[in-house]
């Protein structure tokens, strides 16, 4: 027998689901090779700039730009008047435009816009426009903006309220009738944005002679960028092309279509030529879309075991001066009290409320981020009043696998119970809660997330996710996807599911993403969907190209289809392994009579995960599978300065099964850190409607010099309906870390902090409460 | 306006000495993006405050975008794009690329650079060494675990330069 | 979008030669830049000239002096951590200098740059767009402050760490100008105006700082920040104290962050020679309590920075006695 056939003999396929491998980008970003939109080849382009309302909320008289217009080097000026279509992420709520119409609602807002041949000509130009305006009152707080008197910031929105959502499942009021303990507190979270390192950037070429538009971006979803450009441009769909570079982060900042992606391409047109729009941090910061302000007032009823009963929530969300993701947002606060623990009644009141700040979106942990902190935070409460143990008290309420719960979300897999074993053995929970000295102190708490909408935002009737697989002469398999990857590692995990199915060495793939004239529609990178939709799509594919290669291979072998036996990079007739050929071979055979091989593959959410049940509004919230979370953290204060510092955080996540262990842990540790930031010292400030901390000094996200370790254990109790059973991975412990915080905290000094983040401040008016309070009952004490 | 007057600059970059013409009010960041089109180092901020634009100068770890270019006149100039050899990653690239350390990439650059100051001046360092290193090099993405873990790992395979 | 002005810059090798090039109009120092460029980039600043003194050689040592330590104002911060007699023998510095920014700041910023950073604000540190739409400030080309606006006089607050360590070390300046060179105590060099904060003639640079030795004497900078790292502080306490037999000798207590300028708490020596004990150590605090004067030019609330401002003065004064 000859060597070569003795080598095909060994080949066994590539193990590719569950490989702990680097990221397929990874080495463009280590050698500073990677391109992001910034970096493109700009020589030729004008520069693009936007002038910002100075106002909070004004009736624009007039805008003045014919100085501006005439100014030498500047090759198109434009306003409001240039753009009559409104956009936005939610076809039931598009009330934003490119360039601001009539109104100016947030001091920041896009009020005309520039291209010019460098920067000072951009920046003079800015300067030579006049903006007449009216201004009229604006409102900054959620009180303000709902006060009988105020005026409307949008039209035709009653008490500037833009979505109010009442719901009960069950019957609140009996429930707590029955608990033998309820407790009532109101939580407020400070607003806090994604601050994606990257600022915001994009490319704009116009093609004159042939009507074509090219726009490269900093999207998570270039679908939904190309929608909005086709809806603001006026042009054909056909002829505009959205690309997307590497994106530096986005977190939900770039899930929505933002103003200066398609302001650029107004620009470019009116200008006939490149526009390069580089945003400023600051601009950046106003830009926003992040998550809001909240007051959650939450009422929680157990039983002595610790079983819940009732739960009502109460939510203000302050969403600013556009709608953007608003209403799902504050949908979604009200459908994730579910299918997390088993609660047989439940009420929920959602307000979001228009205001003149900038506004809102999505934000990792959408919706369900303050007001599971609320909800985990009396947990903790209910739980020290009623002599139980926070863990005992999460463990007396937990679901089963292949639940269904009151508002009609179902899964197959349910993980907690497993992760809240894991952090409390970790941690050392029994031997540090209540046990630790005064000054440190350990926390707990879950959270969970979506792995994809179970109905996406823009319902078509079309799959959920399309992978379309290219397999040609040189026997290089070419995955096409829209998924976007944003860091976040989503090419790697299509490869790694397109190499388990075929078995094919790495070196045979390569992955092509984000180009609308090659690669296929994809709803995007956002409610952490691609891994289970997009993964599941390129099993699909995966399974169908290889069906093309095995009917390839039987025709080869003379043999049954079934009767062939795929090795990866061999294939060979079951039980004759010296029948082995290199995969070349049947690749050649594939192409006798075809030409170039395609294979598509889709994946439909299965039609009871798409909350398509009894229960009202039940289609917001459904997924093919949640990830749960549980986090254990322990801290330090200080109470002379009111600092927390966190030691050390214990996180187990249930994300089904991790096809790539190494970037799901780095995607936990990312989310338990972004969760932290919120925890402890991220959040934005407003003076009258001037944003305070739109840089990175204020704007205070940790360094590394207060981060702590976090360790990660993956918990993998394998979901039937994700690809290989994985869920999602990045956004499920994120929720649970605020409350695993304060938790800590309030072990550490007997103080419950219900406003986040926890800041030095916060802390040192907390304990100057407590010590009043202490002396008040010192000397209350004395006089009996 | 005031018209400032340029003048010749000599600047090593990535061992490549160059002679340019630049504008007294240039940033090196913009004089290694715009002019040479090194686009490896970022501008993450307004100036000075995230240190994704981490250079070396002589050697040294330096913020780009606060540098004015008469400032390294002279000087030799350092940046991710040079520590690949012969297109094969540098063991710091590798770490950070098998570690995952990182994962947007876009603070990467600046990372890497800071910690290559490091590991020059102390090829075995604490993770309190490591960590007052990058105290200026924000990430959002990673927590920094991963971070951390990749510079260890290569002072502990003793592959630093 | 964030241009820099148009300017000439000239890089003197001597202090004689800086000096006459900082004479002209709107002529400004540049030491690292790590303040200055990020004012230039939001336009806080508009030199005609920047005067970069980083080939000025002779404000680069450090040497020793019989008592002390003269350094140079263009030492970075890095040299001066890294100076073996520094660490030896002015451990409070060395403390101090070490919190200043991050790590790679401190390569280029210098001591004078930290010792004249401009003070801060947060109506103040924010681009041209947001302080005109904000009606400017009494700091830069408006007439009102946003912190005080009923004052006449701008808050915005001192913000350097060194400051105040120099000052436990009876930190004297050397400044120099075309009118000559003059020695004066450092706390001499600054007032509470946040507009004007350094008592410098026209021109004025400043070349060196002299500290003297510290025998004896328990000393530690306390800085407080919401992060571990980046941030400026929120306060600033830096404090030697010296006891003999239970006897309070001597105690130097110096703040940042809390007002215009740094502050060298004063009326200590009234303590002197009295037991160390409960009463004592209110005094001192008392001291410190009514000088510091916190305001809201920072994020972080103004009454925070009051409270903490003592706490820390107090936990360290019943550490270092």
């Amino acid at each position: 027998m000859n060597k070569v056939l003795q080598d095909l003999m060994q080949v066994k396929p590539n193990k590719a689901a569950g490989a702990r491998i680097p990221l397929i980008d990874g080495v463009e970003k280590v050698s500073g090779q990677a391109k992001y939109t910034a970096d493109l080849d700009a020589d030729d382009a004008l520069v693009g700039a936007i002038l910002r309302s100075p106002y909070a909320h004004a009736e624009i008289v007039n805008i003045d730009i014919s100085e501006a217009k005439a100014l030498a080097g500047v090759k198109a000026v434009i306003t409001g008047e240039d753009c009559g279509a409104p956009f936005g992420i939610l076809p039931i709520s598009e009330n934003e435009y490119p360039l601001a119409r009539g109104k100016l609602r947030y001091r920041g807002d896009a009020v005309a816009a520039v291209a010019a041949i460098d920067e000072r000509t951009a920046q003079q130009a800015l300067d030579l426009i006049k903006i007449e305006v009216k201004e009229l009152p604006a409102y900054f707080t959620m009180e303000d903006a709902m006060a009988s008197d105020a005026l409307l910031i949008h039209e035709k929105r009653k008490g500037n309220l833009e979505r109010a959502v009442d719901e009960e499942f069950g019957n609140a009021e009996q429930g707590f009738a029955e608990a033998d303990l309820v407790l009532e507190q109101t939580y407020h979270c400070g607003e806090v944005t994604h601050a994606h390192m990257e600022p915001h950037a994009s490319l704009a070429e116009y093609d004159a002679e042939r009507d074509l538009l090219t726009l490269k971006s900093v999207t998570q979803v270039p679908y939904y960028v190309h929608l909005m450009v086709t809806q603001c441009t006026g042009m054909d769909s056909s002829r505009i092309r959205v690309i997307k570079p590497f994106v530096g982060g986005g977190f939900g900042a770039r899930t929505e279509t933002l103003n200066f992606e398609i302001v650029a391409c107004l620009l470019a047109k009116a200008a006939g030529g490149k526009v390069r729009m580089k945003l400023t941090r600051e601009e950046t910061f106003l830009t926003h879309k992040g998550r809001p302000e909240t007051d959650v007032c939450i009422k929680i009823g157990i039983k002595k075991n610790g079983k819940i009963t009732a739960c009502e929530a109460k939510v203000l969300q302050r969403g600013g001066a556009y709608a953007g993701y608003g209403v799902i947002t504050i949908l979604y606060s009200g459908a994730l009290l579910h299918a997390i623990y088993d609660i047989p009644n439940v009420k929920y009141t959602g307000r979001r409320v228009y205001t003149n700040n900038p506004g809102c979106g999505a934000m990792r942990g959408h919706g369900t981020t303050n007001i599971r902190f609320a909800f985990e935070a009396l947990l903790d409460s209910l739980a020290e009043e009623i002599g139980l143990d926070p863990i005992e008290v999460r463990r007396a309420n937990l679901l089963a696998p292949n639940f269904e719960t009151i508002n009609g979300l179902r899964a197959k897999s349910y993980g907690l119970p497993e992760c809240i074993d894991w952090v409390e053995e970790a941690s050392n929970w029994k031997e540090k809660r209540r046990q630790l000295p005064r000054g440190k102190g350990v926390g707990v708490a879950c959270s969970h997330f979506v792995s994809g909408a179970g109905r996406p935002v823009h319902w078509t009737g079309e799959p959920h996710a399309t992978i379309i697989l290219k397999l040609d002469f040189d026997g290089g398999i070419t995955i096409l996807t829209g998924a976007s990857d944003i860091g976040q590692g989503s090419s790697t995990i299509i490869m790694q599911s397109v190499a388990e199915i075929l078995g094919v060495d790495y070196g045979r793939l390569r992955v092509i993403a984000n180009d609308s004239a090659i690669t296929p529609k994809d709803n995007g990178s956002y409610s952490s969907r691609v891994t289970v939709m997009v993964g599941n799509a390129a099993v699909d594919a995966g399974k169908n190209l290889k069906k093309i290669l095995v009917d390839a291979a039987a025709s080869k072998f003379e043999c049954a289809a079934e009767d062939v036996e795929c090795m990866g990079e061999v294939y060979r007739v079951k039980g004759s392994p010296e029948t082995a050929v290199p995969f070349q071979d049947i690749v050649d055979q594939a192409m006798i009579g075809s030409g170039t091989i395609t294979a598509k593959g889709t994946y439909f959410v299965p039609r009871e995960f798409q909350g398509m049940g009894k229960q009202r509004g039940a289609a917001v919230g459904s997924s093919p599978g949640y990830s749960y979370g549980a986090t254990v953290a322990e801290v330090t204060v200080d109470e002379d300065t009111g600092l927390v510092t966190v030691d050390k955080i214990w996180c187990a996540h249930d994300c089904g099964f991790a096809i790539n262990p190494l970037s799901v842990e780095g995607q936990v540790q990312g989310g338990v850190w972004m969760g932290l930031g919120q925890a402890i010292s991220e959040e934005t400030g407003f003076q009258n409607g001037m944003h305070m901390n739109a840089n990175f000094l204020d704007y205070r996200f940790p360094t590394i010099m207060e981060s702590p370790d976090i360790e990660v254990k993956i918990i993998e109790p394998i979901d039937a309906n994700g690809p290989f059973g994985a869920k999602e991975a990045s956004e499920g412990m994120l929720s649970s870390v605020l409350a695993a915080v304060s938790s800590a905290v309030r072990d550490a000094i007997g103080i419950e902090m219900t406003e986040t983040p926890i800041t030095p401040d916060r802390v040192i008016d907390a304990l100057v409460k407590q010590e009043r309070a202490n002396k008040r009952n010192q000397s209350g004490k004395g006089a009996v | 306006m005031r018209q400032s007057s340029k003048s010749v600059h000599e600047v090593t970059v990535n061992g490549r000495r160059r002679e340019s013409v630049v504008p007294p009010n240039m940033l090196l960041i913009d004089y290694l993006r715009e002019e040479l089109r090194l686009t490896g180092t970022k501008t993450g901020c307004d100036g000075g405050e995230c240190g994704a634009c981490t250079v070396l100068v002589d050697g040294k770890p330096m913020l780009s975008c606060i540098t004015l270019v008469s400032k390294v006149n002279g000087k030799e100039v350092e940046t991710v794009e040079s520590l690949s050899e012969n297109g094969r990653l540098s063991s710091l690239q590798r770490m950070f690329h098998e570690k995952l350390g990182t994962q947007c990439g876009f603070c990467t650059p600046g990372v890497i650079m800071a910690s290559e100051a490091l590991l020059r001046k102390n090829a075995n360092p604490s993770d309190e060494e490591i960590r007052k290193a990058l105290e200026g090099n924000l990430c959002r993405c990673t927590g920094y675990v991963k971070i951390l873990e990749s510079v260890k790992a290569v002072a502990e395979a003793g592959a630093a330069r | 979008m964030e241009l820099l002005p148009e300017f000439e810059i000239r890089q003197p090798k001597t202090a004689e030669e800086a000096v006459a090039l900082g004479a002209e109009a709107d002529a400004r120092y540049i030491g690292g830049g790590t303040d200055f460029v990020p004012n230039l980039r939001r336009g806080l600043e508009t030199p005609s000239t920047v005067v970069d003194l980083s080939e000025v050689s002779e404000m680069q040592q450090i040497e020793e002096t019989e008592n002390g330590l003269k350094i140079g104002a263009s030492v970075s911060l890095q040299q001066l951590i890294s100076n073996e007699l520094v660490i030896k023998q002015y451990a409070l510095l060395a403390q101090a200098a070490e919190t200043i920014a991050g790590t790679t700041h401190r390569q280029s910023a210098t001591v004078g740059g930290n010792l004249c950073l401009d003070t801060r604000c947060q109506f103040y540190n924010q681009s041209e767009w947001w302080r005109k739409s904000n009606n400017y400030c009494l700091k830069y080309r408006g007439d009102i402050c946003h912190v005080a606006p009923q004052g006449d006089i701008c808050r915005a607050a001192y913000s350097g760490d060194l400051a105040p360590a120099m000052m436990v070390y009876g930190a004297k300046v050397e400044l120099v100008s075309a009118a000559g060179k003059r020695v004066i105590d450092l706390k001499d060099m600054y007032q509470e105006d946040g507009a004007n904060y350094l008592l410098l003639n026209p021109g004025e640079l400043l070349v060196a700082v002299i500290i003297e030795r510290l025998d004896g004497y328990n000393t530690e900078y306390r800085k407080v920040r919401v992060r571990g790292g980046v941030d400026f502080p929120l306060v600033g306490v830096a404090v030697a104290a010296k006891s003999n037999a239970g006897k309070l000798e001597d105690i130097r207590i110096a703040l940042t962050g809390t007002n215009s300028r740094p502050v060298f708490v004063e009326g200590a020596e009234e303590s002197f020679g009295k037991p160390v004990d409960e009463e004592t150590i209110k005094a001192l605090v008392k001291l410190v309590r009514v000088q510091s004067k916190p305001m809201r030019s920072t994020f972080t609330p103004g009454s925070y920075r009051s409270k903490v401002v003592v706490n820390v003065a107090r936990r360290l004064i019943n550490q270092l006695l």
